[in-house]
C-alpha cells in the first residue's frame, strides 16, 4: 500500500497547550517520512481464536444487566481508496454509564457497576464491518483544569491490515454539548475531521425496544497504488 | 474517490484492563531457542519517566517462527511505575541485515496520535548499509539503536519529547 501525507489540521497537534500533559509529552519533531515496504504491505495476523462472544457484547460480563442505556454500536472500516478493510482486529474500552472505568487508578466518585467492565474486542468481516453491543458510556471529570469534563466517548483501537493503518481514537456522540470545552476533541484543527468522530444514532440500526443503534465509520490511511500505464 | 482519514486521540491513562489480553499473552514467551530481551525506560520532555505509557513491538521475522500462536510476532507492553518497559522477541537467523530487529508502536496518555518507530541492535551486522537508518539524520540514528548490556539484553530508552527526542516515523 501507499500511505499519501495526511492534510494539515487533521490529526491532532501534538503539543496542545490546553491539554497539559501534551506540553511533555507531545514530540517537537514532525515525524519523518521514510520509504519502509515492510510496515506498509504486512501486519500483525491474529488469530480468530482470540475473540469470544462475549467481547462482542460488553453487557454480557456479568451476573445480570448493567445500569445504564444499552447501545449496538456498528460501523465499516475502510482505506483512503473506500476498499473495506477486511479481518482486522478492532479494541474497545470506555467508562460505565456513571462515568467510572474499571481502572484501580480511575478516582472520580461515581459507582463502579460489577456488571459492567467496559472492554471488548472483534474482527472486521469481509466488508470491514463491526458491531458491538454496549451502555452508553458517560462524562465524567478529569484534572486537566477547573471544570474539566470529558464528553462520552468510546475508545477505539485498530490495527488494520498493514502496520502503517494503525490507530487509536476516540468515539463520540454527535451534538455533545461538550464538545466546545474538551481539550482533547479540541486539539483537531480541522473542523470537518472533530466532527467525523461522533458516532450518528440510525434506527435502521435500532434494535426494536431493545437498543439504540449508533453509527460510526473509520477512514484508515493507505491507498492501494495504481499499477503504471493503467 | 478519496476517503477521508479518521483523525487520532490519546490513550487516555485507563486502556489497562481493555488492552491486558495483549500484554499477558507477550508474557509468554516465544518458541525460538535465541531470545532478544529489550528493556528501557519511556520518558518525557523533562526527563521524566511515563508510567502510563504503552509499547507494541512487531517483529515479521520472529513473526515466521511463531506461526500458529495467537498472535505472531507481536509484542504488547504497559509502562510501569518508572517508566521501564521490556520486550522479549525470538531471534531468527534469517533475518534481513539492516532491517530493524522490531516496528515500534507508542502509546501514552497526552501523546494526541501514536508514534511509529523501530529498534536496531547495536551490534547487528549490516547496521552501516541499513536503508532505513540512512533516511535519518545521522545525529539521530542512535535514537534508534539499542545496546548491548553485559547480561545479554539490549538497553533502548525512548524519549517522547526534547534534545534526545526519538525519532519518530510516517511510512510512505
Amino acid at each position: 500500500m501507499q500511505f499519501d501525507e495526511v492534510a494539515p489540521g487533521v490529526y491532532p497537534s501534538l503539543i496542545h497547550p490546553p491539554y497539559q500533559s501534551t506540553r511533555i509529552r507531545g514530540p517537537m519533531q514532525p515525524p519523518l517520512r521514510v520509504k519502509a515496504p515492510v510496515p506498509a504491505n504486512d501486519g500483525v495476523q491474529f488469530s480468530p481464536a482470540l475473540i469470544g462472544p462475549k467481547d462482542l457484547d460488553l453487557t454480557s460480563h456479568g451476573s445480570s444487566a448493567p445500569l445504564g442505556e444499552k447501545i449496538i454500536v456498528s460501523g465499516r472500516v475502510v482505506d483512503e481508496d473506500g476498499r473495506p478493510v477486511r479481518r482486522s482486529l478492532l479494541e474497545v474500552w470506555q467508562c460505565n454509564a456513571a462515568g467510572r472505568y474499571w481502572h484501580k487508578k480511575d478516582q472520580h466518585d461515581a459507582p463502579l457497576d460489577p456488571n459492567f467492565h467496559g472492554v471488548g474486542k472483534m474482527f472486521t468481516d469481509d466488508d470491514g464491518r463491526y458491531r458491538f453491543v454496549t451502555i452508553k458510556p458517560g462524562p465524567y471529570p478529569w484534572g486537566n483544569h477547573d471544570k474539566a469534563w470529558r464528553p462520552a466517548h468510546i475508545h477505539f483501537s485498530l490495527f488494520g491490515n498493514v502496520l502503517a493503518q494503525r490507530l487509536v481514537t476516540q468515539m463520540y456522540f454527535a451534538g455533545d454539548p461538550l464538545f466546545a470545552f474538551d481539550p482533547i476533541f479540541q486539539s483537531i484543527p480541522d473542523e470537518a475531521a472533530r466532527t467525523r468522530l461522533a458516532a450518528h444514532l440510525n434506527m435502521d440500526h435500532t434494535d426494536g425496544g431493545n437498543a439504540l443503534g449508533y453509527d460510526f465509520d473509520i477512514v484508515l490511511r493507505g491507498r492501494h497504488a495504481t499499477p503504471m500505464g493503467l | 474517490m478519496t476517503s477521508r482519514i479518521t483523525s487520532s486521540q490519546t490513550i487516555g491513562p485507563f486502556p489497562h484492563e481493555g488492552w491486558r489480553w495483549a500484554a499477558e499473552l507477550s508474557q509468554q514467551g516465544a518458541t525460538a531457542t535465541t531470545w532478544i530481551t529489550i528493556g528501557g525506560v519511556l520518558f518525557d520532555g523533562q526527563g521524566q519517566p511515563v508510567s502510563d505509557g504503552w509499547v507494541e513491538a512487531w517483529s515479521p521475522v520472529a513473526a515466521t517462527g511463531e506461526q500458529g500462536r495467537p498472535m505472531p510476532g507481536f509484542r504488547r507492553c504497559a509502562t510501569g511505575e518508572r517508566g521501564e518497559f521490556r520486550i522479549e522477541l525470538g531471534a531468527s537467523p534469517q533475518a534481513a541485515p539492516g532491517e530493524p530487529v522490531a516496528w515500534i508502536t507508542l502509546f501514552a496518555r497526552g501523546l494526541l496520535k501514536h508514534q511509529f518507530c523501530a529498534v536496531f541492535l547495536a551490534d547487528a551486522p549490516g547496521l552501516a548499509n541499513s536503508e532505513l537508518l540512512a533516511q535519518l539524520p545521522a545525529a539521530r540514528r542512535d535514537t534508534l539503536i539499542a545496546q548491548r548490556q553485559a547480561d545479554g539484553s539490549y538497553r533502548w530508552d525512548i524519549h517522547l519529547q526534547g534534545d534526545r527526542e526519538t525519532v519518530f516515523l510516517d511510512f510512505s
